[in-house]
Formats: structure tokens, sequence, C-alpha cells
């Protein structure tokens, strides 16, 4: 019995490491990728590349926090990309082009973000539907809402000092925007796995039966985590205005979608439970390189499309299958 | 008399009943607004029906689903899959529309069972592998017809927006052709079945149901219907487009839920038909509201953004509505238990 | 004639049957008996297709068949009423009754006025009064399991089996399904039925085959046999029906009265629970599967409401409406189910330890690493658990080592109350020894533990005191002198009831 053990075929080696952590693995893939990149195109190996992929998978991972934390909590929050979009269009107009109304527009987007996320948080726990159909409804109606506020024609700029500190590079590549993952990356791995509040959504999402018994406010819980994906959410909104210097309605809706599949990939399951952020900043770094490499292969919208859906159905058959009738 | 007070009864204790009285309170509110004659006039009741139609027919193929236990959001892309696969098909193979619908009929069921494969044999979670689809099939759509583009005949798209004798839309006719399919479905196994499976998978088992074939059996059908609601929709527009009705979707389960179905072993398509005809004509109130206060305070500059937003509203306060058909159902459980307590109490054994 | 032969069924660790036989003839009535673990239910699940056995044939007439679902089951001449009964809540009485066999009529549409008829004769024979467009849910428990019972003998079967049919019903109905079950034994059926009431089984069956431990160990002719010989085979212990029932009988001495329990009434399962527990003691229960006892702890730790009765808690009357509330008043709960009520899977040894902390406390304060690793730590060192590592998954642990994970996760809390819900369930004897011992230091230590458990024998070694339930109310309670496996036998298996039963009508 002991030798078998012992006698681990490659497979099962390579499923092991895959297994011992996610986020290496998708970390290697994605730097596997991009060398891929490289080699096809030479001439993209320049500053300019890699400044530009580094500020979108950042961007991505501060719009994938806080669907980490509804993840990881059990549920999902389609809102991200509607929240993102009514952020920036808040930002573009609050900001108006003046700086020195950083403070004002922070507070009304982490303001509008815990609304919003009080809303899905609420109605997802409350009502029992699945979260997915009520997140998706709750973004349609923001994405109205930001139609009814600019009447379609969203104005403003965000400031020049609040864009300078985002897209301005540092070492000639490396893009400000970093130094706000020098403040919100520990935030969230501060509140998902080193405050009770994270472990409580780790046990809510792993077992959330269990959970409740052994004392756990499971519907609290759930609630606060959807509050804090809207403020999260919101806040890239803001740094995303920054980084396209104006808003227009819907302009950051791929981010629900994306954001998504960048902390799956980045081995947070479906139903919650597993997973860290770092797996979802390599997941984003994976996606990034990803849609690098469709657009460097010039591959059409619809084709994209198929590529993003074939790659759910995958993810859904290995990670997601329930139990039969029949045991 | 006794008979029909015996119906009454019966009548109100089926699922449709909270969708029927919503349904009659919003035409009594649509009438009031816009008017008796304008609403009955020929003209408007017809366009109220063509341009409806897919919707309804949509929300009552989602209410087979429903009832069956499982669900599809990308219904409503699915119909734009039809759209362009009988233009297209038209257009480049230069053969009668006909032969175009049947081919977009073909594909609403290569969709729907590819989906039902996914949902009941892979046992994927219903939401998130339509999703998934629906992602898939915007991208096929674009493939098949890039760009909005093509046309109907004239002497069909005339006969959709036809009044059958001066009185009956065209349109209508589709509505009752569904309708009396579920009449039939209904009093057959397979109707039993999917009640049996979609109220306790586990239990349909044991009597001898096969879940997994009767799920399937429920997305063809489905597929059918969204078949003639693809056609309907080609019939109304008189071209295609590969990115429309995506919304169908959410719009369909909101207008299932409203009219009383739950998720699985409860309701009728009589639901669909009352919470998605609520749906419409709640819109049509919507809009006509909006005309008149344009008309009364032209300040306001009430724009069709607003009357978006009304109508997402609405659409996800009737998605709310589930707590309020699954606390009836509670409520009538809890009615049995309290009785069998207080008989307990009597006979004491 | 239908016959199993040495069936074997495992589920995952737990092994429900090993080698168990069964046969019955055609007009024969056959008992299927046995206490907690006997593995009767599974006995007849397998026959009705929802389970697939590891080993073993069936054979029917000399022939061995596969069952392998419902549909199998009901074409081999196989009706089933069970236990949870297999009826459609959302679907009418006639649309249930009829399920899986409807007559077709015209153009494959089912025959509805052949349907009605035969289900208004079944509801008449039966005595069942609703109306067959009624939905199932809104029927008594007692009719819907006089239904359940209609509907599987409406498919006419060879072998009729009854799972455990008479639970809810009142006198009257068994009456009337007692005699519907002569008339179909008169006409060649053999019936299997499943029951834990004594009486009946000598009412109407003919033999009865006893079950324990997932085996087969007798078969015997009612005719011929008693009831404490029937007792003696599963439990393995003569019963002795002198069982004390009052609350009074006992003295607690000077010790402090923690909890106290009134009247304790909750729809269906719990009719009339009155039980107490003092400060240091271990109170067991403890009855046959399905009593009240999982739904008494759930009372008590604020999962469900109850319909009547008082709980005094410390002195004070609770009102938990949730988990929480229970565990922020110093009580923890260890559940026997690991897997779906103690355990999370995917996270680690630690984590799972820490769990208990993790849910008390305020919420943003900061935990570390550390901190959690010590805790965990100490709790791996003191309970002897077996962990290949502390980052471990918690799934990599044996079924022993989880529960006694569970169990330090709440000790290391020191409540003043302990529940435990059949904690050593499926747990090897070694690791069950060492739950044990950890008990009794806690009680010594002045903890209240009350502890629910399957396992007879272990309630008698270290419970101070045990309340035997026996059909939602307490048909015994043993201390002391009285703390006897026999006296425990006869309590389980309701022999009391003459002197512990319901006082007559008021």
């Amino acid at each position: 019995m002991t030798n078998k053990a012992n006698q681990m075929t490659a497979g099962q080696r390579v499923r092991a490491f895959v297994q011992a952590s996610p986020a290496r693995m998708t970390f290697i893939i994605a730097l596997v990728l991009l060398c891929a990149t490289f080699l096809y195109q030479p001439e993209s190996f320049k500053p300019t590349t890699f400044s530009s992929i580094i500020l979108l998978t950042l961007l991505l991972s501060f719009a994938s926090a806080g669907q980490t934390i509804v993840l990881i909590g059990g549920g999902m929050d389609f809102t991200v990309g509607a929240v993102m979009s009514s952020s920036a269009i808040l930002t573009a107009y609050v900001m108006n082009s003046q700086n020195g109304r950083f403070l004002l527009v922070f507070v009304l987007a982490m303001a509008m973000g815990a609304g919003i996320g009080l809303l899905n948080g609420f109605c997802s726990v409350k009502i029992g539907l699945p979260p997915m159909i009520v997140t998706m409804a709750i973004s349609n109606v923001v994405t109205r809402l930001q139609y009814v506020f600019t009447q379609g024609s969203p104005s403003g700029y965000a400031s020049p000092d609040f864009i300078h500190s985002v897209i301005d590079r540092i070492f000639g590549f490396l893009p400000k925007l970093a130094l706000y993952a020098l403040i919100l990356w520990p935030l969230i791995y501060f509140l998902l796995n080193k405050s009770r509040f994270g472990k409580q959504v780790y046990l809510t999402g792993n077992n959330p039966v269990a959970a409740q018994l052994n004392g756990v406010r499971v519907n609290r819980v759930r609630i606060l985590t959807y509050v804090f994906s809207g403020m999260f959410s919101a806040f890239a909104g803001m740094l995303g205005t920054a980084y396209m210097s104006t808003a227009r309605c819907q302009i950051f809706d791929n981010y629900a979608f994306d954001s998504l599949i960048a902390v799956i990939v980045g081995g947070t399951a479906f139903t919650g439970g597993v997973g860290s952020y770092t797996g979802s900043i390599a997941g984003a770094l994976l996606m990034t390189v990803l849609s690098n490499a469709l657009t460097m292969f010039a591959l059409s919208q619809p084709v994209r499309n198929i590529v993003q859906g074939v790659v759910m159905v995958l993810l859904l058959i290995i990670y997601n299958r329930s139990k039969a009738v029949r045991q | 008399m006794e008979a029909i007070k015996r119906s009454f009864i019966r009548f109100r204790r089926t699922p449709a009943f909270t969708g029927c009285i919503l349904f009659l309170a919003v035409l009594v509110l649509d009438l009031i607004i816009q008017g008796p004659s304008q609403f009955f006039s020929a003209k408007s009741l017809n366009t109220l029906f063509s341009k409806n139609m897919p919707l309804m027919l949509v929300a009552m193929a989602q209410s087979l689903l429903l009832i069956s236990g499982t669900l599809d959001i990308s219904i409503g892309i699915q119909l734009a899959l039809v759209n362009v696969v009988s233009i297209m098909t038209m257009q480049v193979w230069h053969v009668p529309m006909i032969v175009g619908f049947l081919m977009g009929m073909l594909a609403s069921l290569i969709a729907s069972a590819l989906c039902g494969f996914a949902i009941s044999v892979l046992r994927l979670p219903a939401m998130l592998a339509s999703y998934a689809l629906l992602i898939i099939i915007k991208g096929v759509n674009v493939l098949i017809m890039p760009k909005p583009q093509g046309n109907v005949p004239q002497e069909y798209y005339r006969t959709y927006d036809l009044l059958i004798g001066g009185v009956i839309p065209f349109s209508a006719l589709f509505l009752l052709a569904v309708i009396l399919l579920w009449l039939y479905l209904k009093r057959t196994k397979f109707g039993r079945n999917i009640y049996a499976v979609g109220g306790n998978p586990r239990n349909a088992f044991a009597a001898g149901i096969d879940p997994v074939r009767v799920q399937m059996q429920a997305f063809l059908v489905k597929g059918f219907i969204v078949g003639l609601a693809g056609i309907c929709l080609t019939l109304m527009t008189a071209s295609g487009n590969p990115l429309q009705a995506e919304d169908y979707g959410i719009r369909s389960l909101s207008a299932c839920i409203i009219g009383g179905l739950g998720f699985g072993g409860w309701g009728t398509m009589g639901c669909a038909v009352f919470g998605g005809g609520f749906l419409v004509l709640i819109q049509n109130t919507v809009y006509y509201t909006f005309t008149l206060l344009n008309r009364l305070m032209p300040a306001l500059k009430i724009t069709s953004y607003w009357q978006n937003l009304v109508s997402d509203c609405i659409i996800f306060l009737g998605l709310l509505m589930t707590i309020v058909t699954a606390k009836a159902q509670r409520e009538t459980l809890k009615q049995g238990f309290v009785k069998q307590f207080k008989r307990g109490e009597r006979i004491d054994k | 004639m239908f016959e199993m032969r040495g069936i074997e069924k495992r589920f995952d660790a737990v092994v429900a049957l090993k080698g168990a036989s069964l046969h019955v003839e055609p007009g024969e009535m056959r008992a299927l008996l046995g206490s907690n673990g006997s593995g009767k239910s599974t006995m007849v699940k397998v026959l009705a297709g929802l389970v697939k056995p590891n080993a073993g044939e069936i054979l029917i007439d000399g022939k061995p068949v596969l069952i392998r679902s419902g549909d199998d089951s009901r074409r081999l001449g196989i009706a089933t009423a069970f236990q949870d009964l297999s009826l459609v809540p959302t679907m009418t009485v006639r649309d249930n009754i009829m399920l899986g066999n409807e007559p077709r009529g015209v153009l494959g549409m089912v025959d509805d006025r052949k349907s009605q008829k035969e289900v208004l004769s079944l509801l008449e024979r039966f005595h069942i009064d609703c109306d067959p467009d009624a939905f199932v849910q809104t029927l008594m428990p007692s009719a819907q399991s006089m239904l359940e019972v209609a509907k599987a003998v409406r498919l006419k079967p060879r072998l009729l089996l009854l799972d455990e049919v008479t639970a809810s019903l009142h006198r009257d109905e068994i009456d009337v399904l007692f005699s519907v079950l002569r008339e179909l034994k008169a006409e060649g059926t053999a019936i299997i039925y499943v029951t834990h009431r004594m009486n009946e089984i000598f009412e109407i069956c003919d033999t009865a085959t006893v079950m324990r431990s997932g085996e087969t160990v007798a078969e015997v002719s009612t005719s011929e046999t008693t009831l404490d010989t029937i007792v003696y085979h599963m439990t393995s212990q003569q019963p002795d029906a002198k069982v004390p029932c009052g609350q009074e009988e006992f003295d607690p001495g000077d010790r402090e009265l923690v909890l106290d329990v009134q009247n304790l009434a909750m729809f269906p399962k719990v009719k009339d629970i009155s039980m107490r527990a003092y400060k240091g003691e271990i109170v067991g229960i403890c009855g046959l599967e399905g009593q009240g006892q999982p739904e008494v702890i759930h009372a008590l730790l604020g999962v469900t409401q109850p319909d009547g009765g008082q709980i005094f808690f410390q002195g004070k009357q609770t009102h938990y409406k949730f988990p929480a509330d229970a565990v922020n008043n110093d009580i923890g709960f260890i559940s026997g189910e690991r897997n779906v009520e103690a355990m999370f899977p995917m996270l680690t040894v630690e984590e799972n330890i820490f769990a208990g902390k993790a849910a008390k406390g305020p919420l943003f304060a900061y935990i570390g690493d550390k901190a959690v690793h010590a805790f965990a730590q100490k709790a791996v060192d003191t309970y002897n658990i077996k962990a290949g590592g502390l980052r471990q998954p918690a799934s990599s642990l044996s079924g022993g080592n989880q529960q006694k994970l569970v169990v330090a996760r709440w000790i290391a809390m020191q409540p003043a109350m302990l529940l435990l819900d059949d904690p050593t369930k499926g747990v090897d004897i070694h690791s069950r020894r060492e739950i044990q011992k950890i008990l009794k230091q806690c009680a010594e230590a002045g903890m209240t533990v009350i502890l629910n458990s399957s396992e007879s024998e272990e309630l008698l070694e270290i419970a101070d005191r045990v309340y035997v339930f026996y059909e939602g109310r307490v048909s015994g309670i043993l201390s002391g002198a009285a703390k006897t496996p026999e006296r425990l036998a006869a309590a389980m298996m309701g022999m009391t009831r003459e002197a512990c039963g319901p006082k007559e009508a008021e």
C-alpha cells in the first residue's frame, strides 16, 4: 500500500502540484502564454506592452477583489461591471477636471457601491433566488440608471492629478497604479485571510449548514461580502476612469464576466469555500495576457465570445457537477 | 350554481390565480390610462399582440423548463439565432422562406438539445451553463450574420400584421397554437412526468420515471416553441439582427415568476401567459403614462431612458415576487399540519 | 417467492449491510425488524431500486434479477411505500397515485376518467377522506401516509414493501390498513412490513426477520415466539420493563439546575418531552431512530423553534432564533453528521479546529496565522488527534480523528453546556473511547453534557442519567441502579408504555 503511494505517476504528480496551488499554476500558464505572444510578434516586446498589460491586470485584479470575496462565500456578483461603469460616470461628472475632489468622489463612490452591494446581498440572501439572476437584474437596473442620469451623454473628465497618479510610469514601464495596489492588496489580504470576517466567509462558503450550526451568522456574512464587493468595484471604477480619462455608459460592463472567470481560473470554485486573492491576481494576469493574445491573432469579437463561453463550460465540467439521483 | 362555485374554488387554488389577478389589475389600469376606445381599437390591439408575441412565447417555453426543475437564460439569444439562420439560409441558398424557417427551427432544436445535454446529462448548474451558452450563441449569431441585414418577402410580414376578419390579430394564432399544444401535453404522461421530475426528482425516479429523459424531452419541446417564437420575431421585424432579444431570458423568468411559477413542480403555462401579459401591459401602461405626463407637463422632459429604467425595475420587482409565491405555498402546507396537530390532541394515541 | 442473499453495501466509509438476507413467500406477511444501524431501511431501498448493492444477489422464483432503477423494481412486481414518503407534494392526489403508470387514452393522452374511477375506489378502500384534486402538500401527514400505501397497492404488486408506514397513523386508520393488508395476503401478495411497533408485529405478521448491524440474525414465526425473544435478537438484551419514568425520583443534591425542558412539543416528531440536566452531569438521550431525539437537540440549539413547551437554560427562558444566539450564550454543538453539519472539508485542519473561535467575537478583529496555529496545535496535542500536518485539508483525516477535531473545537471554547448529536456514529472504537474520556473530564470540570447517541451501550457507560425516547415522549428515565441494558432495551421498544405512556383522558 505504501509502495503505491510513492510511485506516483507523472500525471499524478502534476495533478498534485496543480491542486496544491492553483494560483501558481495559473501564474505559470500566464507567463508561458506571454512568452508565446512575444515569440509570435517580437516587435511587441517593449515597455508600452508591459505597462499596458500590468495596468490592465491591476485594474482587473481590483475589480476581482470583491468578486473573490463573494465567490468564496458561496455567492456570485454580476453587478461588478455595472457598478464600475456607474462609478466611472460619477467620477467623471463630479471631478469635472478639477483637482482636489478625490475625497468627495471617493466617499460618494463608496456609498454607491455599498448601497448596491447591500441591495445585492439582501435580495440574494433573503429572497431565495439564485444570486446570479438577482445580481443580473440589479445590474440591468443600475445600467438604466446610468442612462437616466446622463441622458445618454455623460460629461466630465477625471482630474489631471488623479489621471497622473494612475497612468504615469515609474522606471519607464511600471504604471503608478501599482502604488494603489500597495494599499488595496494588503487590505484585501487582511479581510480574507487575517480577519474573523474572512474566516467566517470561508466557513460559510465551505459548508453553510455547518457554519450556521457552529454559530456563524451566515446571512449577515453573505450580505457583507456583497457590500464589500460593491465598494471594491466602485473603487475600481474610479481608477478605471483615470485610465480612460473619461467615462461613457456601460464602459466597464465586460468586467462582470471577466472578473468571474479571473477568480475561477485563479482557483476559487464556483461553489465557494476555497480560493485566495493571490489566485485571483494570477487569474487577472492570465485573462489580460489571453485577451492580448487574442487581439494579436486578430480574432474577431464573435470568435472571442465563443472561446469565452467554451472556457466557461470547460471550467464548469471540471469544477462543478451535482450528485446523481441514484447512489 | 354549485358547479360554478366549486370550479371557482378550484381555480383559486391553482398557481395561476395570483398571476391572473395581477394581469386583470394591470389590464384595468391600462384601460384607465389609455382609454378603452384607444385600447380596443383594432390597430392598437393588433400592435400589442404582434409586437409582444415573441416575448409571450418565450415566457411560455421557459415555463416548461421551470416546471421540470431547470431554466435556460440563453432563451432570448436563441430567438436571434432562429432569426439569423432563417434569413441567412434564404439569402445565401436562395430557398423559399418556408425552408428558411425550417432551418431556423432546426437550429433552435439543436441549441436546446445542447443546453439540455449540459444541464440534465452532465449535471452542470443550469444558471451558469445556460449563461455560457448565451455567450457562445452570441458569437455564433454574429459569425452567421455579421451585420443586421436581410429582408422578409412582403407577403409574409404583411400576413403577420393582418387582422383576420378585421378582429383577430394573426399573431394571436401563434399564441393559440402553443396554448393548444400545452393543453394536449398537459394531459399526456409527459405532462405528468415534468411535474414529478421538477417537484421531487428522487420520488419521480422511485415511481419509475427517468428524470434525465424527461428533462431532455422538456428541452426539445421548449426548443420547438422557441423556434416558433423566432419565426414570429422574424416576421415582426421583417429583417435579421444577430444581437437582439438577449434580455428576453431575464424577462421571461420574471414573467413566469410574476405569474406564479416556482422553481420546480409548481405552476402551469397559464402562469406564463398571465405573467407575460402582465409585463406587456405594464410596459404599455408605463409608455402611455409617460406620454400623458409629457403632454401635461412638458417641462419634465421624460425620455425613453426613464421608460427603460421603469421597465427594468418592474422586471426586477417581478423576480422578487418569488417570495410571495413561495410563501403562498408554505402557508397551504402549514394549514395541513396545524389541522393534524389539533386532531392528535383529541384522539390521543 | 422473493429472496435476497448475501447483500453487502457500503456508503463511503460506513458499512450498512454485510451479508444480509431476506426471503418471503406469496401470501406471507413478514416483519423486518432492527434497531439503529441494522440496515433494514437499506434493504428496502435495494429492493426499490434506489440503492445499488456492492455484492449479493436477488432472486425471484429462483431466478436472479437486476434492479437498477425504480422502473425495474416496478416491472418486477415490487411496490414500495416509503417511510419518508415518495409522493410529490406539489401534485394532486390523483396524479400522485397514478404516477408512472397512467392509463393510456386517446392520442397518447392520459385517460382521466378511468384514472378518476380508480382513484375514487382506492380512496374509498382506504377510507381516505380527501378530494382527488387536492394538492398532496395540503393533506395531513396521516392521510399522506395512507396515500403512500394506496399508491403502492394500486400497482397490484407481487411483493409489497411497507417501510414504517404507521408512524403517523391513528388507531382507526391502522385498522383500515390492516384489513386491506389481510385482503392482499389472501390474494397471494407477499408483504414485507418494516416497523418498530412490537404490538403490530404480533397483530398482523406471520413471520419476522430480525437484523442487527447489517446482518440477518434471526428468522422466526410470530406465533412461536415472544416479544422478549424478539427484543433480545434486536438488542442482545433480555428486556426488563420495570423502568422508572418520573423526574421526581431523582435527587440532584445541591447541584445547580442548568437545563430545564418543560413539555417540549415540535410537530410532528416531538409530542411531549420534559427533561432536566444539572451542572457537571452527562445526560444521555437515546431511542430508536426517528423518535424525536435530534429534534430536541435542534430546539435546544436554536435551529428550530418549538411549537409548545418551554426551555430554561441557566434559569432564563431561551428564545433563540439561530444557533448563533445559543453559541453566544455558551452552548456548544457537536454533530455526528460530520460531513453535513460539522466539517469544512476543503479547509485545513487548523482552520477547522479554529472554526468555533472564528464564529464568536468581534467581526473585524485581527487573527494571525500564529494564533490559529498555536490554538490548533494545543488541541491536537491535548486530544491526541492524528493529523498528517495542520495545514492538510481536513478531509484527509480518518472519521474518528475528524470527530475528535470537532470535539476539540468546542471544548476549547469552554461552553457551559455541550450538545452532542450522535457523535460517535461511524467512529472507530479507539477514537470513541477517547471521546468518551474527554466528555467525562469535561463533566468533572463542571460542563453540562447532553448526549444523544444511537449506541445505547455507550450511554449506559458514561451517562449519569439516560432519558429514553419513544414516539415523541419519554418512555423511561434510567439512573443509578436502574441503569441496566435490559431496562434500556425495554424502554426503547416502547414496552413501558403502560406505565410511562400518556395519561388517559383528563
